[in-house]
């Protein structure tokens, strides 16, 4: 406890405020030096935004179809399913019977919400 | 518990009674049953823990007075969905869906009567909300229902976020999130001994559940929500999702932070002028009986904003009983009438009482509720809710200042009667009521009637 309340004045962090300075004084230093120093050749081609080499065309920002908004839901929803399992994995023997009651318990209820979204026709991509 | 577990199964029984019952007839009655089935568990859910409270896991303290909340609320939402259900149906082809995010409604309410742990409080809210943003774009076509929907959601995410910030610092002041644990009722204990984080997490509480329950100045979201979204669904929110809000705000309030309430009676006491005027003042002025009843809630909300007000009185308990059933009875029934009615403006009404006596009379039995006329049961409840206040001593002008405010709202309320009764004019319906319909509006009046001369029979 005294060994602890010895580090704990505010003195005693000055050096990490130092390294504080020192980390972001070099990263404006350098990004400043080669800004200054190196030489420019601004050409239309160089100043366009890189899409896998190929010419770009028309603008990103168009309505799409609302079913990627539901697909992109969805797979989020069963993405965070598959999360529940790595815990539960972990502590597969520990939990015993009761766990694996409640995690089949979880299946069920998912495996009733994918049956609904099927049986909606949420996953029909042509009308 | 068994309310709990029930509401929930039953919400996801109707999303797949939509897609293998043909018949939108067939899908109301599984509503309906589902509703009776809940009203029958909850009733057993009270026998059960009339003896002693149980405690579910340190997150939920079941007790006498929840469960008998729980069974009055569930008769407030069977009611509701005896008288429209045919129109919930109505309001777009996802019928079974409307359903069943009334059911998972309900599960939320049931968690917000019996949270003792502030992170079944905070799921409770949620539960009880999103349905709610869902219903309120349930009519896709309309433009208003949209912006009813995108505004409530926007608006209760915001609250949300300030509710959570709260329930943040009192956990650091606490150190948890237990209501009943020895570390959180110790904090509260006085108010000296208080540290300045719980006093704002306390304030943040109060502001985002004012919001839930559209008390002034947090009310702007309430008459676009109420005004856009489909009749069938508006009763549902200023009703039963309203009082269900208050008894979590008193549970939290009065039960955790009764010792310390000189921080917070304040706000309150503010609150409570600024939601009465605002309210009041702005009904007066409204054209639409639908926006007008928005306001009305606002105003309401006011009235029972006492009940938290008042600490530690048995009377404000007793209050927010009674004023829980008699206004979510008497708004239901108001909204019954105007769900028929083709023209929601206060002309639209011209002359009902001739065409449709029985419509007439039992709205003018509701709105008289709605007043606070003597022999119905709008009288007992701001009666008990206001002595509760007269009773504690402090801020006695407050109540003066709330009959004023109820003497306006005779006004714009009498003025749907004078429309009804002594104006002529066509009263173009929308629907032809039912004799059905016109029984179970009886049976609502009938009940606020019964309540207004023997109001001891909601005290369990």
């Amino acid at each position: 406890m005294i060994l602890l309340e010895a580090f704990s004045t505010p003195v005693n962090y000055f050096p990490i405020l130092i390294q504080l300075v020192l980390a972001i004084g070099f990263v404006i230093v350098m990004m400043g030096a080669t800004h200054l120093l190196g030489p420019k050749r601004k050409t239309t081609d160089k100043l366009e935004n890189f899409e896998c080499g190929i010419e770009q065309e028309g603008n990103a920002r168009q309505p799409l179809a609302v079913k990627y908004f539901l697909v992109a839901i969805l797979f989020v929803l069963f993405d965070v399913e598959v999360i529940f399992f790595y815990p539960y994995a972990i502590n597969f023997r520990e939990l015993g019977w009761n766990g694996f009651i409640a995690v089949v318990m979880f299946v069920a209820f998912f495996i009733l919400g994918f049956t609904y979204i099927i049986k909606k026709g949420a996953l029909n991509w042509e009308d | 518990m068994n309310a709990i577990v029930l509401s929930g199964i039953w919400g996801v029984v109707m999303m797949f009674a939509g897609l293998f019952l043909k018949s939108s007839k067939q899908i109301q009655w599984t509503a309906l049953l589902g509703i009776i089935a809940l009203l029958v568990v909850s009733i057993l859910d009270y026998q059960a823990h009339s003896v002693q409270a149980q405690t579910y896991f340190g997150m939920m303290t079941i007790d006498v007075y929840t469960s008998w909340f729980s069974i009055l609320i569930t008769a407030c939402c069977a009611m509701y969905l005896l008288i429209f259900h045919k129109d919930i149906a109505a309001v777009g082809k996802n019928e079974a869906e409307y359903f069943a995010l009334i059911f998972f409604v309900m599960c939320g309410v049931y968690l917000l009567a019996s949270y003792s742990n502030l992170l079944i409080l905070f799921l409770g809210i949620e539960i009880l909300s999103i349905p709610q943003y869902i219903l309120a774009g349930s009519d896709k076509e309309n433009i208003k229902s949209n912006e009813a929907s995108l505004k409530y959601f926007l608006m209760g995410a915001f609250s949300t976020g300030l509710l959570l910030m709260g329930m943040t610092l009192i956990y650091g002041a606490t150190g948890s999130f237990d209501i009943t644990s020895e570390k959180f009722v110790g904090q509260f204990e006085q108010l000296s001994s208080m540290s300045s984080l719980s006093f704002v997490g306390i304030l943040l509480l109060l502001i985002s559940f004012g919001f839930k329950v559209s008390a002034a100045p947090l009310h702007l979201w309430t008459p676009d929500v109420y005004d856009g979204s489909p009749t069938a669904f508006t009763p549902f929110m200023a009703t039963i999702v309203k009082v269900s809000v208050f008894v979590a705000f008193i549970r939290l309030f009065h039960f955790s932070f009764g010792n310390v309430s000189d921080a917070w009676q304040i706000a309150i006491a503010s609150m409570i002028v600024l939601t009465l005027i605002i309210g009041n003042v702005t009904a007066v002025y409204q054209q639409s009986l639908k926006r007008m009843m928005a306001y009305s809630s606002i105003a309401q909300a006011g009235f029972m904003l006492f009940s938290i007000f008042a600490v530690n009185s048995t009377l404000a308990y007793k209050g927010i009983l009674l004023y829980s059933v008699v206004y979510s009875l008497a708004s239901i029934g108001v909204f019954a009438v105007i769900i028929k009615m083709k023209d929601y403006t206060y002309d639209g009404f011209n002359g009902l009482a001739k065409k449709q006596p029985v419509l007439a009379f039992t709205a003018t039995v509701c709105l008289l509720s709605l007043v606070g006329i003597p022999l119905t049961g709008g009288f007992f409840a701001k009666y008990f809710v206001l002595s509760a206040v007269v009773e504690q001593g402090k801020y006695i002008w407050i109540v003066v200042f709330a009959v004023l405010m109820a003497a306006i709202s005779a006004y714009y309320y009498f003025r749907v009667i004078r429309s009804m009764y002594f104006k002529t004019g066509e009263a173009a319906m929308h629907t032809e009521p039912t004799t059905w319909d016109k029984t179970l509006l009886i049976l609502n009046a009938m009940i606020i009637l019964l309540l207004g001369v023997l109001p001891s029979l909601v005290f369990g």
